[in-house]
């Protein structure tokens, strides 16, 4: 793999070939339907859900520990739509207390998916590498349907799974590296803009229960 | 930040006799990181979050290590509450060296509606947390200025923080 | 089991070399009161307990540096377990003192479905467990004490029913600071770390 340092090269050996992360979650929205509501975190999986999933209730980029328990708010608003959360590693792990809360406010609604790169952006590998285990910590915290997928196979299964039944869920997904920089419509995927089109499309969904 | 930086940063940290480098990796810093995580002087330690690496960083400090914590405007922002307990309350000798984003002439991508957020920001925080800094922005200073705020680091027992940017970051 | 009885147990096996760091919590109040001599840093705040502890161990790495930190304090860091985890100090005991409540506002979350050795285990913390009693605690203690770590033990124990106040000036803020740099200067293995 070009590019990449031969410390990396090695990591990337050692942890086997692996699922793509664009592959997850064009399955993912194949689940998805138009009022469900998803937040992604700051990494790729923003542009990526954003390219496959461009219109409905979506709150993309949020900042380092942020994602998960933001989508725990909404999915208190709304208690009768599945909600996903698309969080990554390094987020996650920057709040790994925010699992407590999850687990305490048990919803059933919640469907948590880490996209686990083992790294920050380009930037290295992470604990998550070594020794962290998310799955067990969420499942530390009290979120009983916790698990690890490796393929896009147990990946599919799992996320059918998680949308069938009462959750809440947390799926971590071991996925392969970006293979560069991905960029999306930044008026539609970032700061104030995101935010007003996202409002937008809460306040058109049958269930709000907000100021109109 | 290109290699003449780094190791202009590298050496001077070395004449200051820091020897502990704490970060947890960030995009505009992350040739330093890398350079220091490389070089047997350093004992570089990544953490999982920047609140846990301030107190981290607290502990080494005034257990007598001379530590240097590299970090962003981010960083400082998830780790206000460890700041407030290390630097005013406990006054721990912390070097920090922040990437200033988001200050004039950021140009590496970040949406503007963010840089906007850590440009208003970094200044006032730092001042809520009394915490001394000053803005490293030329390369013809850059020595100096890490050289003085170790010294300041030391001298006053506080965390100071060293805000990179201009033409010591881009 | 009681909290002071625990730390009553602790007392003895810690040397005066030995570091230790306690949380914001009645263990402040108690081991200050047990533990007279070496290096402590006492009332450190929530959620800062385990990682300050963890620079200590940094700082001296050929002492048993030990974190009496406390449930809630825990709970608003465990991203703290993972830092402890990648850095892997042999020298590293960390005693979490579980009542499942907040001073006297209220059940924490280990009372209903919180399991923190679980949580640390997940981390990656490999050498951990949870006692309930105070033989469980001193077997626990010593291997510790004892072997390489780092070592996570959660001690289950009652809800204090009165409050306890330390003496404010050696247990919290300057003072206290000022008595811990103090001791840390006169240690032996003082700023010997990298040699």
């Amino acid at each position: 793999m070009p590019g990449l340092q031969p410390s990396y090269r090695s990591f990337v050996k050692r942890r086997g070939a692996l699922v793509k992360r664009f592959d997850c979650l064009k399955f993912l929205a194949s689940l998805v339907d138009e009022h469900m509501l998803a937040v992604t975190s700051l990494s790729t999986n923003a542009p990526f859900w954003f390219n496959v999933r461009p219109q409905g209730p979506n709150f993309f980029a949020l900042n380092m520990g942020l994602c998960l328990p933001f989508a725990l708010g909404l999915a208190v608003a709304f208690p009768k739509r599945k909600i996903l959360a698309i969080d990554s590693d390094g987020s996650l792990m920057n709040d790994s207390s925010s699992l407590i809360t999850v687990a305490d406010v048990n919803p059933a609604n919640l469907v948590a998916f880490v996209m686990d790169n083992g790294a920050y952006a380009f930037m290295s590998s992470t604990f998550t590498t070594r020794r962290t285990d998310l799955a067990k910590m969420a499942q530390g915290a009290g979120i009983a349907n916790a698990s690890t997928v490796k393929t896009l196979e147990e990946f599919s299964a799992a996320a059918k799974r998680a949308m069938e039944s009462t959750g809440p869920t947390l799926i971590v997904a071991k996925v392969e590296r970006d293979a560069g920089r991905v960029s999306a419509d930044r008026s539609r995927t970032s700061g104030r803009p995101m935010r007003e089109w996202f409002m937008e499309a809460v306040r058109r969904h049958p269930d709000y229960q907000g100021h109109r | 930040m290109d290699q003449h930086s780094v190791q202009v940063i590298i050496e001077t940290l070395k004449e200051e006799g820091i020897d502990l480098a704490v970060t947890l990796p960030e995009e505009p810093t992350f040739a330093l990181t890398e350079a220091m995580r490389e070089d047997p002087f350093f004992q570089a330690v990544t953490v999982a979050g920047e609140g846990n690496g301030i107190a981290f960083c607290a502990g080494a400090a005034l257990g007598g290590r001379r530590v240097v914590f590299v970090t962003g405007i981010a960083g400082l922002l998830v780790g206000t509450w460890a700041l407030s307990q290390m630097g005013m309350v406990y006054g721990a000798p912390i070097l920090i060296l922040a990437s200033y984003r988001g200050d004039f002439g950021d140009h590496s991508g970040i949406p503007g509606s963010q840089l906007l957020m850590f440009k208003q920001v970094a200044e006032p925080l730092l001042g809520a947390l009394r915490v001394p800094y000053r803005v490293v922005n030329q390369k013809a200073n850059l020595k100096r200025m890490i050289q003085e705020g170790s010294f300041a680091c030391q001298d006053y027992s506080h965390p100071i923080v060293l805000l990179l940017s201009g033409e010591v970051l881009w | 089991m009681k909290r002071f009885d625990c730390l009553k147990l602790l007392a003895p096996m810690v040397d005066e070399h030995m570091l230790t760091v306690t949380s914001l919590s009645s263990n402040t109040a108690f081991w200050s009161d047990l533990r007279r001599k070496g290096a402590n840093f006492f009332g450190c705040n929530m959620g800062l307990c385990i990682p300050f502890a963890l620079g200590l161990t940094v700082a001296f790495p050929k002492r048993k540096v030990i974190a009496l930190d406390s449930d809630g304090s825990l709970m608003v860091d465990t991203s703290s377990l993972i830092t402890v985890a990648d850095v892997n100090p042999p020298n590293f005991v960390v005693i979490v003192m579980d009542n499942g409540s907040y001073a006297r506002m209220g059940s924490t979350f280990t009372t209903r479905k919180t399991d923190l050795e679980k949580i640390a285990h997940g981390a990656g913390i490999a050498k951990t467990g949870t006692v309930g009693s105070e033989e469980a605690l001193l077997t626990a203690v010593k291997q510790a004490l004892e072997t390489s770590g780092p070592h996570f033990i959660v001690a289950k124990v009652e809800p204090d029913r009165v409050r306890v106040k330390g003496d404010p000036h050696r247990t919290y803020g300057r003072f206290m600071r000022e008595c811990f740099v103090d001791a840390v200067r006169h240690h032996p293995d003082y700023q010997q770390a990298r040699k």
